[in-house]
């Protein structure tokens, strides 16, 4: 184990840390806002990944791919939101999660029926590694911290910088009172849902170009978003980011110790120390209520 | 065909036990267990692999189900601490865990090659009777015990504890009573009810892997209780009963239609599975014939 080779793991574990980043953005996101964890945000990812292989008949490059993705994640989140979300608004969180849940396999069913369960890979040229001292960047890696970093910065000026960013916070602060101060809930609903599906979206497509597309890439994918989540405290758009970069390193980090196949129970002992040690996360404070 | 009547009979009976578990926690207690299939998992390994090492099954079979109730014990002790939603959240997770323990620790579990060769339980007890007969009758045994004592334990003063901690759980608090205590001794009763279904399934399929114990079982369970309604005892073998007619029906779907495999089959079971907890949540959330205040 020479230091080489655990800084290549820790620069891999901060890319994957990015992807991590992403789903628990759109997980912070519904639960900030829609107030229930929701665990269709990784097959929402997947449904994107798959749809991105149809990117490649726009045009060449990692671009269409990435876009297609989001546009359909975006669809999709909208889709559910309208026909199931919206209606259990009403009820406890509890019938949302497990609705989500529902929707997590509806989707996975659809798309292992007409796709199958065969891994596929984007058609992108191969392009060397690039040498940086002793770390080995790959150009997939480039392409997911460009994006991720540009759709981290876009997602957060959104939030705190435009009006309907701060009508978002207002309903995660108080829904009761945003809506008596005149604030349209299903405005701020429908606005949030996209932003979600187009981050879940460009989670799967990146994860995607930097692995492989797969069934099941979503659903491996919740776990660490949601441990990601909470670390960074709910509706905290930042702390998902630092809470997903944490859980890419300790799981990349960690693979010398305990092996490739306790990977994803990284992100699960990481989720259970931070709700037995500290619940309210790092950042104690709903960011999205600032 | 008979004997396919039997063996769909058999699965319902046993995952039965899994139902009549999750409606104590959930239907009664208001426990959202979703890593039921990880207690599942735990018994049917635990008396697999102590049967396949030569231990007698009388003693494997009680074996399996402390096994479940021991590794519960601490799970319970987290819904103490943990908000509803995290609590779900964290089940989910630990049936994930308990699919990439048996994954890994090959040496013990057979990891993905799984474990092979377990005795039927008529092998195991030497009996010379038909095997599929002897574990309907088994597990139809199991069941009425586990009816039976659900009842009981529902129309007790510790039923309407229970009951009152899934309604109002601070009132429970205002009059004195913990509910914590409660909810453990729920949760653990649950869990063993889902080990002893485990060691069941696995005597009576004789070869278990860790692919059979992915979290789309645990909402199998969710939905066959749902259907047969939150908090009524009978209705969680009922609505076990109706699903798994459902699902192995499908079966026979495949010789209506011809061109559809078995991959794609697999995959409109876990559609309608999804879907309907999509269409019961939004529509019935307290279930077909529910009593209990849905979610």
């Amino acid at each position: 184990m020479d230091s080489a080779y655990l800084l290549n793991l820790a620069f891999n574990g901060a890319v994957i840390g990015l992807i991590t980043a992403l789903a628990a953005l759109s997980i912070t996101l519904v639960f900030g806002i829609a107030r229930f964890p929701n665990a269709a945000t990784g097959d929402v990812a997947t449904a994107g990944a798959f749809a991105g292989l149809l990117g490649p008949v726009l045009g060449s490059g990692a671009l269409p791919i990435i876009l297609v993705g989001m546009a359909t994640s975006a669809a999709v989140s909208l889709l559910f939101y309208v026909v199931l979300f919206r209606a259990l608004a009403k009820r406890s969180p509890v019938a949302s999660l497990i609705a989500s849940i529902g929707m997590a396999f509806f989707l996975r069913a659809v798309l292992t029926y007409f796709i199958g369960h065969d891994q596929r890979v984007y058609p992108l040229p191969l392009v060397r590694a690039v040498p940086f001292g002793p770390l080995r960047v790959q150009a997939a890696d480039i392409q997911v911290i460009v994006w991720a970093g540009a759709a981290l910065a876009v997602t957060f000026a959104l939030i705190h910088l435009t009006p309907i960013g701060k009508r978002m916070r207002a309903v995660a602060d108080n829904p009761d009172l945003a809506r008596s101060s005149g604030i349209n809930a299903n405005k701020v609903m429908v606005v949030m849902w996209v932003v979600a599906g187009l981050l879940a979206g460009l989670a799967g497509t990146l994860l995607g170009v930097k692995t492989v597309v797969s069934p099941e890439m979503g659903w491996d994918l919740l776990m660490p978003a949601f441990a990601a989540t909470i670390l960074g405290t709910i509706g905290n758009p930042l702390g998902a980011v630092l809470g997903g970069l944490l859980i890419g390193l300790a799981q990349e980090l960690s693979t010398p110790l305990v092996g490739f196949t306790y990977k994803i129970g990284v992100g699960f002992l990481v989720l259970l120390l931070t709700l037995l040690i500290r619940p309210q996360g790092l950042f104690a404070k709903n960011s999205l209520v600032r | 065909m008979l004997s396919y009547l039997l063996a769909v009979t058999v699965i319902a009976l046993i995952y039965s036990l899994m139902t009549l578990g999750l409606n104590l926690q959930y239907g009664f207690t208001g426990l959202i267990n979703f890593g039921v299939v990880g207690f599942f998992a735990i018994g049917a390994y635990t008396s697999a692999l102590l049967v396949v090492a030569g231990w007698p099954i009388l003693l494997a079979l009680p074996c399996a189900v402390a096994a479940s109730a021991l590794v519960s014990w601490p799970v319970a002790l987290l819904s103490l601490r943990l908000r509803i939603e995290y609590f779900a959240i964290v089940m989910l997770g630990f049936a994930e865990t308990i699919r990439l323990v048996v994954t890994s620790e090959g040496w013990l579990t057979g990891g993905v090659q799984g474990v092979t060769g377990i005795p039927s339980l008529a092998a195991a007890l030497g009996l010379s009777m038909e095997s599929t007969l002897l574990t309907a009758l088994v597990a139809l045994g199991a069941v009425i015990g586990v009816v039976w004592l659900s009842r009981r334990l529902v129309a007790s003063p510790f039923g309407r504890i229970i009951r009152a901690i899934r309604d109002d759980e601070d009132a429970v608090q205002a009059l004195g009573k913990a509910p914590g205590r409660f909810k453990v001794a729920v949760f653990v009763l649950g869990s063993a009810s889902a080990g002893l279904a485990g060691a069941l399934y696995a005597h009576y399929i004789t070869y278990i892997s860790p692919d059979q114990f992915m979290s789309l079982l645990t909402f199998y369970i969710w939905v066959a209780m749902i259907l047969g309604g939150v908090g009524r005892v009978g209705g969680a073998v009922l609505g076990t009963a109706v699903l798994i007619g459902l699902m192995e029906g499908s079966r026979f779907l495949r010789d209506i239609l011809p061109g559809v495999a078995e991959v794609e089959m697999a995959s409109i079971r876990l559609g309608v599975i999804g879907l309907a907890l999509m269409v019961l949540m939004r529509f019935r959330p307290e279930g077909l014939l529910g009593k209990g205040r849905g979610a």
